[in-house]
């Protein structure tokens, strides 16, 4: 299949090259084996069969009624039964559910304040994950809110959920006041800061007071702000 | 026969395709119904903070004070301190070394802030200033503020806004503040009814989020708060709720100045204070009244002073009556009912002294309204004011009738007032311009180095319209020789009265102030 002057020179570096001389072993010897094989013939039957297969495709216009009915009523059908699981997903999600404590915040760790949650009654709720539990004497404001909440909720009369048994939860205002409320950067530092002072009579001491204080932490012990008692 | 049979293969796989359809939107259909309702969580406190919005009233207020208002600080401390000896690397005269962070309220005008700043008398005249018993320069001068202080204002959104400090209102301890664009913060209910025993009430104040720095360099504060229920009113004599106090658990000094909210969202006051495990607010009439004392002036406002000490006599036995010359018969007359304030102690040169007041004497009425305890006595010399006359009713020991007295108040700025025959509040014993009106500390050499001046006094107070004031001192200068002579060689309790001739470095520049006596009216 090469030229003269393409095979003598082919010919001269399979000569020198045993790599090349090797894969042209190998592949004549596949072109031996491929040649010994016999000569396949097609069924008799083939060229009917052939023909009668694009005949059945170049019918189809007959079948695209049926197609297009079938594939119609799957599709209503499909959309019904989404329909379906829509209502039955939003009466679910409209369903009147007891109120749940809101997440509990993350721990404040200050001298003094509280670093827990603390219910109604001021009780600490240590482990907050469980909801707070109504007090007896939970005002009346929230209540009439609870109830009014729940009076407008939508009826349903397939079933019926008793709650008499459970104790209800209450949403504590703290929480959400917490849970709402804005974080914001202070521009301060709260390392501490010392000085060494002589009281003039050669007493020298070192103090140290916080840079950052919250509320009255006052830094210093100071004379009453207020008028003393008995002082007008 | 082969067409029929395609298309019955044909409508075989519809149809199963279809089913599969089916079937799979079934499935996930139940699969979404059989999920739980949306996470409360997430949904409940987002409905919940709608209808019941935090506190859009309280905002936070945060003061900071430089090293020249610490130095108050300690002076005005219990600390008894006279000089510096070294200082922190960090500490600077005019840098910042101390913040204070606290609750404010906004006012239904959504401009007005009123906030119970712990600090603030470190921006005026400390209490042994003998100003406030100078009754004769009363009424024409006022507090105007001449160091503002560096108070910021941040709305609950987070957001800084501008702001200004109008004044310090004496009588009640608030700091009023204005905004500068009225908007800023919404128009809050402010409740003036009558507080209910038993209810419940929300203090808001702000609080830390952590207790670390953060990588920024920045503390991170949000506005906590903390439930509680009032249990105990206190009425005024005029009927008026003067005080309530509410219970909370775990109350700390950091509550104090919080702000308390009803359950409806409205203010009911301030905390002022703590009293065991109860904190006493301050309700919103007299937040009001405090906001119109300071708004009218346009300045601090000072409380009624009249320079006396004394008991009421509901509380004191027969001999200490006896002790003030009072006969038994009629001192067991006077005790029995249970009305007046015995006067201990008259400060010399006080509004009480100018009006002949003596120690013994019992005040009865004030305006003609009876005094049964020490608070009524209070209630009513602030509900008076300062710089007015008052009229009382006054049975003195050595005349059987009862005589009547004008009086016209003083006032003071700071609260606490200077009884230095009390000893509460002496006067340093080492150098000191206090007397002149300046408020000095002495600054030894290594210190002073470090603050990048000389040694010496210090000066970190000036108050107007005083000797010191009228000479220009002005706060951080530092007084390096008094007339002549060096302060380190100065005898340290040589009193130092004008004429004085002052060598003093101000921003490293030397100058001398000559300070003159007071002119005499």
């Amino acid at each position: 299949m090469l030229n003269e002057d393409f095979s003598t020179t082919v010919a001269e570096h399979l000569h020198t090259c045993i790599a090349c001389r090797d894969f042209q072993r190998q592949q004549m010897k596949l072109r031996q084996i491929v040649g010994s094989l016999g000569t396949v013939n097609a069924p008799a039957d083939f060229d009917f069969r052939l023909r009668a297969r694009l005949a059945a495709d170049s019918e189809a216009p007959s079948f695209r009624f049926w197609s297009f009915t079938v594939k119609g009523l799957a599709t209503a059908a499909v959309l019904v039964v989404f329909g379906v699981g829509a209502v039955v997903v939003w009466q679910r999600t409209h369903e009147p559910q007891p109120p749940v404590v809101a997440e509990a915040p993350p721990p404040v760790q200050e001298p003094g304040r509280s670093e827990e949650p603390v219910s109604r009654e001021g009780n600490s709720t240590a482990h907050a994950p469980e909801p707070i539990p109504v007090a007896e004497n939970t005002a009346p404001q929230r209540r009439r809110s609870e109830r009014s909440r729940f009076a407008n909720a939508p009826k349903r009369t397939v079933s019926t959920v008793d709650f008499s048994s459970e104790r209800a939860n209450v949403v504590s205002n703290t929480r959400f006041a917490i849970n709402t409320a804005t974080v914001f950067p202070i521009e301060a530092s709260l390392q501490s800061v010392k000085v060494s002072l002589d009281d003039g009579r050669g007493n020298a001491r070192t103090i140290s007071f916080p840079t950052v204080s919250f509320g009255s932490q006052r830094v210093l012990t100071t004379p009453n702000q207020f008028a003393p008692k008995g002082a007008w | 026969m082969t067409a029929a049979k395609q298309i019955y293969k044909m409508f075989l796989r519809t149809i199963k395709q279809t089913l599969t359809l089916i079937v799979l939107a079934l499935s996930g259909s139940m699969a979404v119904a059989q999920t739980p309702a949306a996470p409360p969580k997430k949904t409940m406190p987002q409905v919940r903070v709608a209808q019941r919005p935090s506190a859009p009233q309280v905002v936070t207020i945060v003061h900071r004070l430089n090293g020249l208002k610490m130095f108050r600080m300690l002076l005005r401390s219990q600390e008894q301190v006279q000089a510096v000896n070294g200082l922190d690397s960090a500490f600077g005269l005019l840098d910042d070394v101390h913040t204070n962070v606290i609750a404010g309220v906004a006012m239904d005008d959504g401009e007005t802030i009123a906030a119970w700043l712990p600090e603030a008398n470190l921006e005026f005249a400390p209490p042994k200033f003998p100003r406030a018993f100078d009754q004769s320069k009363w009424g024409e001068f006022k507090y105007f503020i001449t160091d503002p202080p560096d108070v910021t204002v941040i709305g609950p959104d987070g957001k800084e806004l501008l702001a200004k400090y109008i004044g310090f209102d004496a009588t009640t301890g608030l700091s009023i503040l204005r905004l500068n664009e009225k908007s800023s913060l919404p128009a809050s209910a402010v409740q003036d009814e009558a507080i209910d025993l038993g209810e419940n009430v929300l203090l808001f104040a702000p609080e830390p989020v952590t207790s670390t720095q953060s990588l920024d360099n920045n503390l991170y504060v949000r506005i906590g708060s903390i439930e509680g229920r009032i249990q105990n009113v206190l009425p005024a004599p005029n009927g008026e709720v003067a005080r309530f106090r509410v219970s909370a658990p775990r109350l700390s000094q950091a509550n104090i100045g919080g702000v308390a909210l009803n359950e409806a969202g409205e203010t009911v006051g301030i905390v002022d204070g703590l009293q065991g495990t109860e904190a006493t607010v301050l309700p919103t009439a007299s937040i009001r009244r405090a906001v119109q004392r300071v708004l009218k002036q346009r300045s601090s406002v000072p409380r009624a002073w009249l320079g006396v000490r004394g008991e009421a006599v509901a509380a004191l036995e027969l001999n200490q009556f006896l002790n003030h010359g009072w006969a038994a018969d009629r001192a067991a007359n006077l005790a029995g009912q249970h009305r007046g304030i015995l006067l201990t102690s008259i400060v010399p040169g006080s509004p009480a002294a100018q009006a002949a007041l003596r120690a013994g004497d019992v005040i009865l009425k004030v305006n003609d309204n009876e005094i049964q305890n020490a608070d009524d006595f209070t209630w009513w010399l602030d509900q008076a004011g300062a710089a007015t006359s008052v009229s009382f009713t006054v049975a003195r020991p050595d005349q059987v009738a009862q005589e009547a007295l004008n009086v016209k108040l003083s006032g003071i700025l700071n609260p606490a007032p200077g009884f230095g025959f009390r000893n509460r509040f002496p006067l340093p014993k080492g150098l000191s311009l206090l007397e002149q009106g300046a408020e000095t500390i002495t600054l030894r050499p290594a210190v002073a180095l470090q603050l990048g001046t000389t040694s010496g006094l210090l000066v970190v107070y000036v108050e107007p319209a005083t000797p010191a004031a009228e000479a220009g001192l002005q706060p951080g200068d530092v007084i390096q020789s008094i007339d002549g002579k060096p302060i380190s060689t100065l005898n340290r309790t040589a009193t130092l009265k004008p004429p004085l001739t002052m060598q003093v470095m101000r921003a490293k520049q030397k100058l001398t102030v000559k300070l003159s006596p007071p002119a005499k009216n």
